[in-house]
């Protein structure tokens, strides 16, 4: 890293942490809700037949942790972009010896980093507070959810490369999200899901991730077809990006 | 060797030119301003200059780089303060001059260059806390931070209070004293004509003339003006038929003449040879801002900012 790279993601790190609604959804958020669901919902970790024998506590484990990333890709993110080009962040960089391309790789840098600790309390939550074991495979518990983080956030600087406003950026953001999240099985588990709203979970990077966590979670080694289509959404969407990004 | 050489520079968005063959040169250590009617190239003309526009013709050579081809060599160079760009809302003074420095080969010592804009005190303030005249500063001083040879500085005052235009002003005048050429866009004369050893008037992307201010304001034939509302009508032809007289136009019933300094006398000779009284008689010296509104037909807010 050369010291301007150093200096940017530490000064939008800072940033980050220092506003409140985006370090607590980036943060705490996934950990809070886990716990929430866990002490509120009665039965939460019992086994449930409907999920294989599994608690829902298990299941959603993996769920939050892929909502927190979500949060941070689609609904910080972008809109984070869009601020910097509505000020002509991006624009004043230009007239610097440092390319705003930086500014963009320090972004990413810190919504990546932060949510690896959002996971990592999530995890905490759920081996701590309700006994949930570590998971089996905790390598490709590892590298399946920074994959799944990068393809995730990859998705949310595409989201975020031609919004000239913060406001702009949010609803397209949301507008990814939302769906997103149905498809990821926030709602409906996708053990119990229909066939059709199935396949398509199983293409979206959300989907597959929440399939190939829960596997490595009990010991099972991801799928290729899961961890191909996460790929495959972190290229394309990072390809796209290069090509549609506006600095200004 | 200017520091900036500029040929037939021409610029066209959706087939209308909003710069046209605009031709000038700026001299080391000179502070070039450039003025003209919202709309006229002004912004433009500076960020092409910058290298963040690609001309579509004409040459641009500055301290010897091309601001596009020579990107390393020009952001090193030069600095700029754009208009309406800003800062993270949370970013802190120190963070913000410190981060900056850290992209530059052979930075200034930031502490040093806040103390010297008045933001010593205000080290640990966030952006959206500064008030307009201490983000104005800050502005500069990112501009700076990178010891550039020029520092480009786009409407500097816009939206300031006279107090901290002044304040901008010394900026600005500290920015020369230490070598630096400094490119000034502004729509304020008293700005142009205070800090400015030349000026450029820009008007609907040409250039409409290039002198120091004394020159622009004799070149509008005068350095006098006067304003009377006659008793009774004078002719515009019988003021013209005077030695000293240049130009003679009406604002309602306000008769304003303009002239050399034998003028006044010759104008009141005449009125009081035809037994005409000149009511709320004024005698002015004709300011930048009276030579401004002469070559740019009068207006100074045509047509949105380009």
């Amino acid at each position: 890293m050369t010291t301007a790279t150093m200096h940017l993601t530490r000064a939008e790190g800072r940033l980050f942490l220092r506003d409140p609604a985006m370090s607590f959804f980036g943060v705490v958020f996934p950990g809070l809700l886990l716990a929430m669901l866990g002490w509120l919902y009665p039965g939460f970790t019992d086994p449930a037949a409907e999920l294989g024998g599994a608690s829902y506590l298990a299941y959603y484990a993996p769920v939050t942790m892929v909502m927190g990333i979500a949060t941070l890709g689609l609904m910080t993110l972008p809109p984070v972009l869009g601020t910097y080009r509505q000020f002509g962040i991006l624009r004043r960089l230009q007239t610097t010896p440092v390319h705003p391309a930086r500014l963009l790789g320090a972004q990413v840098t810190v919504h990546l980093a932060v949510s690896v600790v959002g996971g990592v309390i999530a995890m905490t939550v759920a081996v701590l507070g309700f006994d949930l074991g570590l998971p089996d495979l905790p390598v490709w518990f590892a590298a399946t959810y920074v994959l799944g983080a990068a393809s995730i956030v990859s998705l949310g600087v595409l989201v975020g490369s031609r919004a000239r406003r913060t406001s702009s950026a949010q609803v397209l953001g949301m507008a990814v999200f939302f769906p997103m999240l149905l498809f990821a099985g926030v709602w409906i588990p996708r053990s119990v899901m229909p066939d059709a709203l199935l396949t398509i979970s199983d293409l979206t990077p959300m989907g597959a991730m929440v399939e190939a966590l829960g596997n490595a979670w009990v010991g099972a080694t991801p799928a290729a077809t899961d961890l191909t289509v996460i790929a495959l959404w972190a290229a394309a969407a990072g390809l796209l990006s290069v090509w549609m990004f506006r600095w200004e | 060797m200017p520091a900036i050489d500029v040929h037939g520079l021409t610029k066209a968005y959706d087939g209308v030119a909003v710069v046209d063959d605009v031709s000038f040169s700026v001299a080391e250590s000179e502070i070039f301003g450039i003025v003209g009617p919202n709309g006229a190239g002004k912004t433009t003309t500076v960020e092409t200059v910058a290298g963040l526009r690609t001309p579509d013709r004409g040459t641009i050579d500055v301290l010897g780089f091309h601001p596009v081809d020579d990107r390393a060599e020009i952001t090193e160079r030069v600095g700029v303060q754009l208009q309406e760009s800003r800062l993270q809302d949370r970013i802190r003074v120190r963070e913000a001059l410190e981060l900056y420095a850290s992209f530059y080969r052979a930075p200034r010592d930031w502490r040093e260059l806040a103390d010297r804009f008045d933001l010593g005190g205000r080290m640990g303030t966030a952006y959206k806390d500064l008030s307009g005249g201490q983000k104005q500063r800050l502005a500069v001083a990112l501009a700076l931070v990178g010891a550039p040879r020029i520092a480009i500085l786009d409407e500097l005052t816009t939206g300031l209070d006279p107090q901290a235009r002044r304040s901008a002003w010394e900026t600005v005048e500290r920015i020369r004293d230490d070598g630096t050429t400094v490119v000034l866009v502004t729509h304020f004369m008293e700005e142009a004509e205070r800090l400015c050893d030349r000026i450029m008037v820009l008007d609907e992307g040409r250039v409409s003339a290039i002198d120091t201010p004394r020159g622009l304001v004799a070149g509008v034939g005068g350095a006098r003006i006067l304003r009377f509302r006659p008793s009774h009508p004078i002719g515009d032809g019988d003021l013209l038929a005077l030695d000293d007289v240049t130009r003679v136009t009406r604002h309602d019933a306000q008769v304003v003449v303009t002239g050399g300094d034998d003028m006044v006398q010759q104008v009141t000779a005449l009125l009081a040879h035809r037994g005409v009284v000149a009511h709320d008689l004024r005698v002015e010296q004709t300011s930048l801002e009276d030579a401004y509104l002469t070559m740019t037909g009068g207006s100074n807010d045509r047509r949105e900012t380009t």
